[in-house]
């Protein structure tokens, strides 16, 4: 398996390295020969060698200069994605996706234009909350913490259903994005190390059979713990 | 009338306040209540010094008003650091006459970052220091370059601004003034070439976005930048540490003025330097600045040494979600020839707001707990499973960590014969339960 940590310095904002990091160990615990590139903004990339692209969450100013690099490789990753192969984005990185995003001071940017959505930055208030997301085909609901300052408008396919946080409108109750094998959320952070159910069905999908995840004991108790936390928390 | 009402009202809650042992924000939150505009009618000193950045505010801030008043000046300052503008509203209330007059020659005031465009509408500080901006509460605060934006407008254009020379990005606060004043460190034997961190925030420019090289790192990425495309580059500094040893405990300062650390560590004097830059500036001599700073202890209550059964220990209070704060008590207690266990407990992640973020731990050197000072690592509270996963990912031996579900079950794990000196690492929402079941010194 060949990963890529795609702007693994700058796109890195909530401890976004360890998604790789755990991956890789799952694949190496599941003895899946595996090898990681980390790129950034000033190499060249070469997309379709991947089998597993992520990136990670950034500063709203360090999204737009990805988008700027990203921008030559927009019809590669645009193969990648139709062709079925994985791609994590996290954060406000899978944004650049739609159509538009609108900068806080009004300026427009062109997104990679795979998606008929739209994205809209404030600078006033920073959209915050520890979220509860569940998902088709994920017997356990997703974990974690959206972090961001956009709302989005025009995602048809989402990826999470809401039961605690925020979605991709203000008020919505659909989170994300889901086309074949790419994955976007809001949510920040390791979350295949808050999320070790999640992780070991991406890996199993990814492999094309089913991994073993029976070395997670301190992640399952952890998410367990949070999951425990929040439903508390929706409760009172 | 309405100014004399407001700040009779403000006195006697916060007297009462006092007494119930409530904090100092609510007092001014109803002054601004019965009178929004009630901070432009107050009469302000000449001096009004305002302190923020991500991190050593209050620790700066004491240590500026201990100078300042052992100096003989009348320092009005939010001891109880409450820093938003409520509690500035209270401080400066609270000093002033009935007639609306502050009485004290310099206001000092610490302010929250995201907070202090609001607070610094109506005080127009005359001198400005901002300490640092680093990965901080990240949960409320974004990220440094949002925080950096908020106190962009916190800025007047005619206050004196204080900056670290050694902050990229706190530098970019100094573009187009010719009048900044600079502080920083100079050579130290602590410095590294390499960066060795888990997360680089001075990798890009802050300015332009491309790769910024570094001469050299104090921590993290503080240190001696320069963006090779833009120009954006460490300015010369007025006030420097010169030369610093942290085993020894001595700092010395423009050459010149040696003063020992009582807290040995690189963010203390960081902290004693930008007071000395304050004091200095507000008419002080050096050699008037550094009886009052020397072996000084801090009385914020940051740092609480403890016994144990047969055991010694110090509590370091570090701050969750601030991964350079915690990575500041790592360090001094891999530090430690001595030897020593270091517990590391996060039970809640914040006393003030509820969140279950555990993100932040990804961004602590845990791994500089791999030195052979370290002999036993004991994690410990609600997040202790998520504390182990994370030290899953250092090269750290498994078999020298433990890990105990709650405090309580650490502290009796500890209670044991070992002659290891305890650091115990966490923060103000967690640490009174661990100092609760000890006898503190």
């Amino acid at each position: 398996m060949k990963i890529l940590h795609l702007y693994h310095d700058i796109m890195n904002l909530y401890g976004e390295y360890a998604n790789v990091a755990a991956m890789q160990r799952m694949l190496e615990k599941n003895n899946v020969p595996c090898e990681i590139d980390k790129l950034s903004v000033n190499d060249n990339l070469s997309l379709m060698d991947y089998d597993f692209i992520y990136v990670g969450s950034g500063t709203e100013s360090n999204q737009k200069y990805v988008l700027e690099h990203l921008m030559p490789y927009k019809n590669e990753l645009k193969e990648y994605m139709e062709a079925g192969k994985m791609l994590l984005m996290t954060g406000n990185s899978f944004e650049i996706l739609g159509n538009i995003l609108k900068d806080a001071k009004g300026k427009a940017y062109e997104g990679l234009g795979f998606f008929d959505f739209s994205v809209k930055e404030q600078e006033r208030i920073r959209n915050t909350a520890d979220a509860v997301f569940t998902m088709e085909g994920q017997e356990k609901p997703l974990v974690g913490f959206i972090n961001k300052c956009s709302t989005m408008e025009g995602i048809d396919l989402p990826l999470f259903q809401v039961k605690m946080g925020l979605g991709n409108e203000t008020k919505g109750t659909t989170e994300g994005i889901r086309y074949k094998n790419f994955y976007g959320t809001h949510l920040t952070g390791p979350i295949l190390i808050k999320n070790p159910y999640f992780l070991i069905n991406l890996a199993s999908d990814l492999c094309g059979k089913e991994m073993n995840g029976d070395y997670l004991t301190y992640e399952k108790a952890g998410y367990e713990i949070t999951l425990r936390e929040l439903e508390k928390r929706m409760e009172s | 009338m309405k100014v004399l009402f407001t700040i009779i009202v403000c006195k006697v809650l916060r007297i009462i306040g006092k007494m119930i042992g409530k904090g100092s924000s609510l007092p001014g939150k109803i002054a601004l209540k019965i009178c929004p505009d009630i901070l432009e009618r107050i009469s302000l000193p000449k001096y009004i010094i305002a302190v923020t950045g991500s991190n050593g505010k209050t620790s700066t801030v004491e240590m500026i008003a201990h100078i300042l008043m052992a100096n003989g000046k009348k320092v009005a300052w939010n001891k109880e650091g409450s820093n938003q503008i409520e509690g500035v509203t209270t401080l400066v209330l609270n000093s002033s006459t009935l007639t609306g007059k502050v009485k004290a020659d310099i206001l000092l005031i610490e302010s929250d970052e995201r907070f202090a465009r609001y607070t610094f509408r109506y005080i127009k500080p005359t001198h400005y220091v901002i300490t640092n901006l680093y990965r901080d509460q990240l949960t409320r605060n974004g990220h440094p370059e949002w925080v950096y934006n908020a106190l962009l407008d916190s800025i007047h254009p005619e206050t004196q601004l204080i900056l670290n020379a050694d902050d990229p990005m706190v530098s970019c606060f100094g573009y187009g003034k010719e009048n900044v004043i600079w502080f920083g460190a100079g050579d130290l034997s602590t410095d590294t070439t390499e960066f060795d961190g888990v997360y680089h925030d001075g990798q890009y420019c802050p300015n332009c976005k491309k790769p910024m090289t570094y001469s050299k790192y104090h921590y993290n990425h503080i240190g001696h930048y320069e963006c090779k495309t833009c120009g954006h580059k460490r300015n010369e500094t007025r006030y420097t540490v010169t030369s610093a040893d942290l085993e020894a405990g001595v700092a010395v300062i423009n050459e010149q003025y040696e003063i020992k650390l009582a807290l040995k560590s690189l963010y203390n004097i960081y902290n004693i330097l930008a007071a000395f830059t304050v004091a200095s500036l507000a008419g002080i001599e050096g050699k008037d600045i550094v009886p009052h700073i020397n072996n000084y202890v801090l009385k914020n209550g940051r740092v609480v040494t403890f016994s144990l059964g047969n055991r010694k220990g110090t509590l370091l209070t570090s701050k969750h979600e601030n991964s350079i704060s915690y990575n500041q008590s790592l360090r001094i207690a891999a530090a430690d020839k001595e030897g020593c266990d270091v517990v590391i407990i996060v039970d809640a992640v914040s006393r003030k707001y509820f969140t279950s973020d555990v993100s932040w731990l990804w961004d602590i050197d845990f791994h500089l707990l791999g030195s052979d000072n370290v002999k036993q690592i004991v994690l410990a509270g609600t997040y202790s499973n998520d504390l182990a996963v994370r030290f899953s990912y250092t090269d750290i031996n498994a078999d020298k960590i433990r890990i105990l579900g709650t405090v309580e079950e650490a502290v009796n794990y500890l209670n044991n014969e070992r002659k290891e000196k305890i650091y115990v690492i966490t923060c103000f929402s967690d640490k009174d339960k661990f100092l609760g079941r000890v006898s503190v010194d």
